[in-house]
């Protein structure tokens, strides 16, 4: 199929164009949002359809047509993109970003009022920041040595250190974090973002996930599906090296048999479409065609970062260090790209499922974390920060909200092999920066120990509350009927950190 | 009784008897504490978590939690008193303003002590009722005129009502398409359109009834319906979760079901299948409760609180499927309050899970009858076995035959006091040892239980005692098992000694390494492996000698010496497989556990058990199942089906009903088919919904089978309704927008597999082989790896896609993207979206590429390779009709220029093929 000119017929065309037509004749269509029909419909219960917390759902109102027509906020605001950078696996805290200076002083002691069991099995001793800390920028944030690159931008970050989650196994930790919920099925956040707000782009996707160069995380698809919510709205995964699947025109046809496809397909759509005048889901599905034509074009010309500058190459990382940083830097070119083009949500990967084994496809380091931990940095830091940096030079930062996350900590002390540390749940840390955020701050404390989250604890429906009221969704009414209920992103939960908005 | 535990009580008389001296007056003490501090969120204003203390009643009762606050004469059990005295800010109460003093802490638990005395209100009583429609017992409702099919009189009526003409009967063509593919999912093939044409000319309702008749003894029937049973309960052949892993014969749940639809085993029958199916003769139907995803206990991790976590939401799993699929209830909600809308406690979900606390998420071989399908068949295949036993004995005693998951040695019984094996390998790992023989060949003599005892030498322990002996004869398979090598200093290879309590009659060995894994999963890299191979078996006779009765190497000798026996055995271990693909084997439809006393879980948490709960339905249902927690769990399964199916519940057939409505209508009449609670639309016609569902269960018809899904989708697609033209009008799409009214049939995309099998019957590809191992698209992967799409468009990928294998959340990179579930949460109904990613699906994957050439070498094969010819016959195959003239002259023209493929390619992507028409 090919972007050619002559598309659709000038029914279809006529009919594509017929909004008013719909507001005069109250036509309405059976395609998108079963939540939509019934509260149109009256079909709801005799109660006024509101969710657990007693707030009546805002539904969008979805363009039959196309479900990706750009739709207003809830309220006004900032950031109307976002970058979430999620590092599988459990980035360690205390090696990182939140400073325990008495993980050095009781170094090598057994952990007091700490589990005897975790996650993998014994504990063992407390052990020092395997890198050291150094204040950073005017804030003096310290950051330890694993990513020197981030820690130079820590004036223009929002640490949330005071995050807990419900789980100490990966898979439903990142189902938590990228879902709401532990277990699988639910729309993913990226999911319900366009939903609300359907995309700028139109020739691109709405939602973009961007994979690991090692693969899909855990959860996989789950992390960024549509759970019930219509298909339209489930991430399109593609990174720098494999394109989503069946874009290409495949190889046994020439672009004239696309053309002449099309055409065909638009003459029989067109007489068909005459017995059927005004329907809305022959049409709209006329234009999902249209669309998957323009996307041939876009998506390859996104995907082709060549004609980067080479500074911008070896700011990302793409000339010094493994093939693994480099492909990853690729993916964050191609993430900055695909914002700059519009595209709603992206969410880029750092870190794979661990069919590599331990600590050695993503973050995981239960054992050997000075060189597991370390080998990760290495691919992370510097293309992450270059990616942030970029942003700002280019201004996309006042519009874009990044979130780095990753699914909980670690321990402060090791595991009984005396290398690694264990899963904690208890505390971690995430950060956030750009549109509606503060700049070189930092919220919530976990205890001396980074063991629990102590002051301004915030539960991950709360981190997901926050990124939805970033993006000008209540997180409290943005629901979806299904299945006996206006389900929500926070379930029956979450705060809005208040304290993080700029 | 010694003097102090006397003491003790003595002091306890005095403490109560202190209480009823003490002066707790109700309007001066208890009701101005209730005034400062709780009236406000709960009282008549406001009732946060459901919960006020405005009257008595309502104390007793208690809020959301499910806990009563007030428990007259027990103030350590009363909620309101916990909450309180609670330090946590989730539970502790008041939420602001500071604590209640100690002093009047202390009053409120007198005065619960005393009995909650509350001047006026002490008779008063809360009547547990609910007014919502859908808990109301069904009638049948009169026909409201004269009509030959009910449901049109029903309809009729509201059409009438609402000014709404009908449309026109639609023509025959559409007529054809539309039953077959609302029947069988697959359009017609021309030949049948053809006679259908004829025929309708002649007596357009014979042919019709004929055709209908026609669609529902087709075998695809079955294919096609039991797809929507499927999607509702998120049926897979993976766990999901971090590794999702294959389900090993999952797959026989849903042979089953096709079955059920195929024979319109009735739907009562259905139900007490797949709830207690274990003690019918179809323990495989019990794949219908472990349907859903799971956490293997593998990965949850060490914690004791994390490993009770998984097992809670196992539960939960469960009661989401029954809920959604049979009652049409979000149980879920109640699992950590009492549900917010529906009359359904905290109390009712817990009950519930304690009907099916036997059930686990795992594998045991199914409960088959004699006449049940596996069973006939696996009596053949044990027929073959056996005649090839006989081919090997007419030339030794002692032989090795390979099952795969074990390996089985046998020899000419004899009695024996102990039995010695010896291994010839460095290293061997060990789950479990079976010896069999006389007199039952089945019972484990081996199994410690029968006072066997095993011994080795403590010296080939690999890790000390972490891998304990004891192990072989444990009756348990699976990682727990027995590892040990070599000893360098007595150059000796690992033995094992059994001692048996008496002499017994052995005559067969059964020996594993890891056999659940064998059992459980399959297609992963690390492949069922033996970690032993040769050695040999010596027995201890009565008199204490020790004579060698099998030396797998001079077995195998013989077997390569001796040819008929040779090949006897490796047809023996060809049977062996052929048994674990048709007959009874382990298959992933649950297994079975000892049930616990199941607790109500605060707030739904494991870590805070609370009263003990009987196995039961909800009590607004009349839900009292007449077992206790001391009955068993096929017991309490089987009453729970009874109540299931029994008078008491007005659910079950309006739920079913309403569903096979949705299926052949596009939508149900209450559209929100898997929710019948308050947060669920009211029915659209809620005499027609009580009418189908009581002519479902309780036919008027006197040729009428209770119960019979077949008849009732007959009921439906004979109906005018069903057979009206799906045309706009100006003055139904002004009146009722969705045609939710039926005057017209609703047009509506059809499903993912409706447009692939169609594709493969268009193509003449399409394999019609029933039921067994699901086609792979998948690799074969690592443990902790994601699945990976392969090949989703080769030969043996043309099967229905009923049996394309299931993994849950895996994209099959074409029909996923038409909104096929990913099968994590229940499905009641699939929601339709149109995206561009379809789009290019349909237009450049390999599976349509593929199927475009097939279809268009079939159309000129059937032409006599003239193009003209074959454009037509493409029509035919693919929209059923001929082309007009119009749509002739411009395929003809792409025909001649590009090929033939390429109009089959746009025909395949066009509307009128993914319509329903």
């Amino acid at each position: 199929m090919n972007n050619n000119e002559e598309k659709i017929s000038s029914i279809g065309r006529s009919l594509l164009n017929r909004r008013g037509f719909m507001k005069n004749a109250g036509f309405s269509t059976g395609a998108l949002g079963l939540a939509q029909l019934l509260s149109k419909d009256g079909l709801f219960g005799s109660d006024d359809p509101t969710n657990f917390t007693g707030k009546s759902p805002i539904r969008p109102n979805l363009d039959p047509d196309n479900p990706y027509t750009p739709r207003d906020p809830h309220f006004e605001t900032e950031a109307n993109q976002v970058l979430i950078i999620f590092c599988p696996g459990a980035v360690s805290h205390v090696d990182t970003f939140d400073y325990k200076p008495d993980l050095t002083k009781y170094h090598g002691q057994k952990p007091p009022g700490m589990p005897a069991v975790t996650f993998e099995g014994p504990s063992g001793n407390i052990a020092k920041p395997f890198w050291d800390f150094k204040p950073r920028g005017k804030s003096g944030k310290m950051i330890s040595e694993l990513v020197p690159h981030l820690g130079a931008l820590a004036d223009d970050f929002c640490f949330v250190h005071s995050l807990h989650t419900q789980t100490s196994a990966h898979p439903q930790g990142e189902n938590f974090l990228n879902t709401g919920f532990t277990m699988e099925g639910f729309p993913s956040f990226g999911s319900w973002a366009t939903y609300a707000l359907g995309s700028e782009n139109e020739e691109l996707p709405a939602f973009v996930a961007i994979n690991d160069p090692r693969g899909p995380a855990r959860s996989g698809k789950n992390n960024f599906g549509n759970g019930f919510l219509p298909a339209a709205f489930q991430g399109t995964d593609f990174n720098a090296k494999n394109p989503p699947a069946n874009l290409a025109r495949p190889a046994s046809y020439t672009s004239a048999d696309d053309r002449s496809t099309v055409s065909l397909l638009q003459r029989l759509n067109g007489f068909h479409l005459e017995k059927y005048p005004g329907d809305a889901d022959l049409a709209a599905r006329i234009a999902s065609y249209e669309l998957a034509g323009k996307m041939q074009t876009s998506i390859p010309e996104v995907m082709d970062i060549s004609n980067e500058p080479v500074s911008i190459k070896k700011e990302y990382g793409l000339e010094s260090g493994t093939d693994l940083k480099k492909e990853y830097a690729k993916n964050c070119i191609l993430a900055r790209r695909l914002l700059e083009k519009g595209v709603r949500v992206v969410q880029l990967f750092n870190g794979s499922d661990p069919s590599g084994g331990n600590g050695i496809t993503n973050w995981d380091s239960h054992s050997n974390i000075d060189k597991t931990h370390a080998m990760q940095a290495e691919i992370m830091d510097q293309p992450t920060a270059a990616l942030i940096s970029d942003m700002k030079r280019r201004g996309l930062l006042k519009n874009t909200l990044v979130v780095w996350c990753t699914e909980f900590g670690r321990m402060p002390f090791l595991q009984g092999n005396g290398t690694g540390r264990d899963h904690n749940p208890d505390a971690f840390t995430c950060f956030f920066a750009g549109a509606g955020v503060k700049k070189g701050y930092s919220y919530g404390e976990s205890d001396n120990f980074g063991f629990k989250s102590v002051k301004g604890r915030s539960s991950v429906y709360d981190f997901n509350a926050t990124i939805l009221h970033l993006m000008g969704l209540d997180h409290e009414r943005l629901s979806y009927y299904h299945n006996g209920l206006e389900r929500r992103l926070t379930n029956v939960h979450g705060h809005v950190i208040k304290q993080v908005l700029a | 009784m010694t003097f102090k535990k006397f003491a003790n009580l003595l002091c306890l008389v005095i403490f109560i008897q202190d209480f009823s001296f003490a002066n707790v007056n109700f309007e001066d003490d208890i009701l101005p504490l209730f005034e400062d501090y709780c009236i406000d969120c709960h009282g008549p204003d406001k009732q946060k978590s459901g919960f006020r203390v405005d009257r008595r009643v309502h104390l007793l009762k208690g809020g959301d939690s499910g806990l009563p606050a007030v428990i007259p004469m027990n103030p350590g059990k009363s909620y309101m008193i916990e909450v309180i005295k609670s330090d946590d800010p989730e539970i502790g109460m008041p939420p602001k303003g500071g604590k209640l003093f100690d002093d009047e802490v202390e009053l409120l638990e007198q005065w619960i002590a005393k009995g909650a005395v509350w001047p006026g209100q002490m008779e008063d009583k809360i009547e547990e009722g609910t007014d919502h429609w859908a808990f109301q017992s069904v009638e049948r409702p009169a026909i409201p005129q004269k009509s030959d099919n009910p449901i049109d009189a029903f309809l009729n009526r509201r059409l009438e009502e609402e000014g709404i003409p009908v449309n026109k009967k639609t023509d025959p063509l559409s007529l054809i398409r539309r039953a077959s593919m609302v029947l069988t999912g697959l359009p017609p093939q021309p030949s049948r359109v053809a006679d259908f044409l004829v025929d309708y000319k002649e007596n357009s309702e014979q042919a019709y009834t004929v055709l209908v008749d026609e669609l529902l003894a087709s075998p695809h029937f079955g294919e096609r319906w039991a797809q929507h049973w499927l999607d509702v309960i998120r049926w897979a052949e993976t766990n999901g979760s971090e590794s999702n892993l294959y389900r090993k014969l999952a797959w026989v749940y849903r042979d089953y079901v096709i079955r059920v639809f195929n024979q319109d085993v009735p739907y009562d029958e259905f139900i007490r299948q797949q709830l207690a199916g274990d003690g019918m003769g179809v323990g495989e139907a019990l794949g219908f409760l472990v349907a859903g995803p799971h956490v293997p206990a593998a990965t949850v991790g060490q914690e004791p609180s994390a490993i009770r976590q998984a097992r809670a939401d196992r539960m939960d799993e469960i009661m989401q499927t029954v809920g959604a699929s049979m009652l049409g209830v979000t149980m879920s909600c109640a699992r950590c309050h009492n549900h917010k809308f529906d009359p359904i406690s905290i109390q009712d979900y817990y009950s519930m899970t304690a009907v099916f606390q036997d059930i686990e998420f795992g594998s045991r071989f199914p409960e088959f009858s004699e006449e049940h399908p596996r069973k006939t068949k696996a009596n053949e295949i044990w027929k073959d076995i056996a005649r090839n036993r006989s081919k090997i004995r007419k030339k030794t005693t002692t032989w090795e035959e390979d099952w795969g998951g074990y390996k089985e040695v046998h020899w000419k019984p004899l009695e024996v006091v102990g039995l010695r094996l010896n291994f010839w390998s460095g290293y061997v790992g060990l789950d479990e040892v079976e010896i069999f023989g006389l007199p039952a060949e089945n019972i484990n003599l081996a199994n410690a239980s029968n006072g066997t005892k095993v011994k080795t030498d403590f010296a080939f322990a690999q890790q000390g005692d972490r891998f304990p002996v004891t192990r072989v004869i444990d009756g348990k398979y699976g990682t727990q098992r027995w590892q040990a090598s070599y000893i360098k200093e007595k150059k000796q290879n690992p033995w094992l000694e059994f001692t048996f309590e008496k002499p017994v009659k052995v005559g067969r060995l059964r020996m594993s390494s890891n056999r659940e894994y064998y059992f459980e999963t399959d297609y992963l890299e690390q492949k069922n492996k033996f970690n032993f191979d040769k050695f040999l078996v010596n027995v201890k006779l009565v008199d204490g000698s020790w004579e060698e009765i099998a030396s797998i190497q001079k077995i195998r000798d013989f077997m390569k010496r001796e040819k008929s026996a040779g090949d006897a055995v490796g047809e023996i271990n060809h049977l062996a497989y052929k048994l674990s693909e048709e007959g009874p084997r382990p298959s992933f439809v649950g297994n079975f556990i000892q049930p616990k006393i199941t607790h109500v879980l605060h707030r739904g948490s494991p870590e805070n058990p609370r009263d003990i709960v009987p196995p039961a339905a909800p009590k607004i249902l009349s839900g009292d199942l007449g077992v206790d927690n001391t009955a068993s769990g096929r017991a309490r399964r089987a009453e729970f089906a009874e109540w299931m199916v029994g008078k008491k519940n007005p659910l079950t057939a309006r739920v079913m009903a309403n569903r096979i409505w949705q299926h052949v209508f596009g939508a149900g009449l209450v559209v929100t088919g898997g929710d019948f609670g308050r947060a669920g639309a009211p029915p659209s016609h809620p005499e027609l919904l009580d009418w189908i569902a009581t002519e479902f269960s309780n036919p008027s018809r006197p040729e009428g089978t209770p119960w019979s899904m077949k008849e009732l989708i007959r009921i439906f697609v004979t109906s005018d309704a069903f057979q009206r033209s799906n045309q706009p009008s100006d003055i139904g799409l002004e009146k009722d927008a969705t045609s939710s009214l039926l005057w017209r049939f609703p047009p509506r995309r059809v499903e993912a597999e409706v447009i692939r099998d169609g594709i493969l019957l268009a193509s003449g590809k399409l394999n019609r082989k029933m039921g067994g191992r699901s086609y792979r698209i998948h690799n074969i992967k690592k443990t902790y790896a994601q699945w990976e799409v392969l090949n989703n468009f080769g030969p043996e990928t043309w099967r229905r896609m009923i049996y394309q294998e299931r993994m849950r959340r895996v994209d099959d990179q074409i029909f996923t993207a038409f909104d096929f579930p990913d099968c994590g949460q229940v499905r009641a109904k699939r929601p339709v979206s149109t995206t561009p990613l379809q789009a290019l699906n349909l237009m450049n994957s390999d599976f349509v590429v593929d199927q475009a050439k097939h279809l268009a070498t079939r159309a000129m094969n059937e032409s006599n390779a003239n193009l003209k010819a074959s454009v037509i016959r493409v029509f035919e195959l693919i929209f059923s009709r001929k082309p007009m003239k119009e749509e002739l002259n411009a395929s003809l023209q792409i025909a001649k220029d590009r090929g033939l493929e390429i109009v089959c390619r746009a025909l395949i992507n066009s509307n009128e093929y993914a319509f329903l028409p």
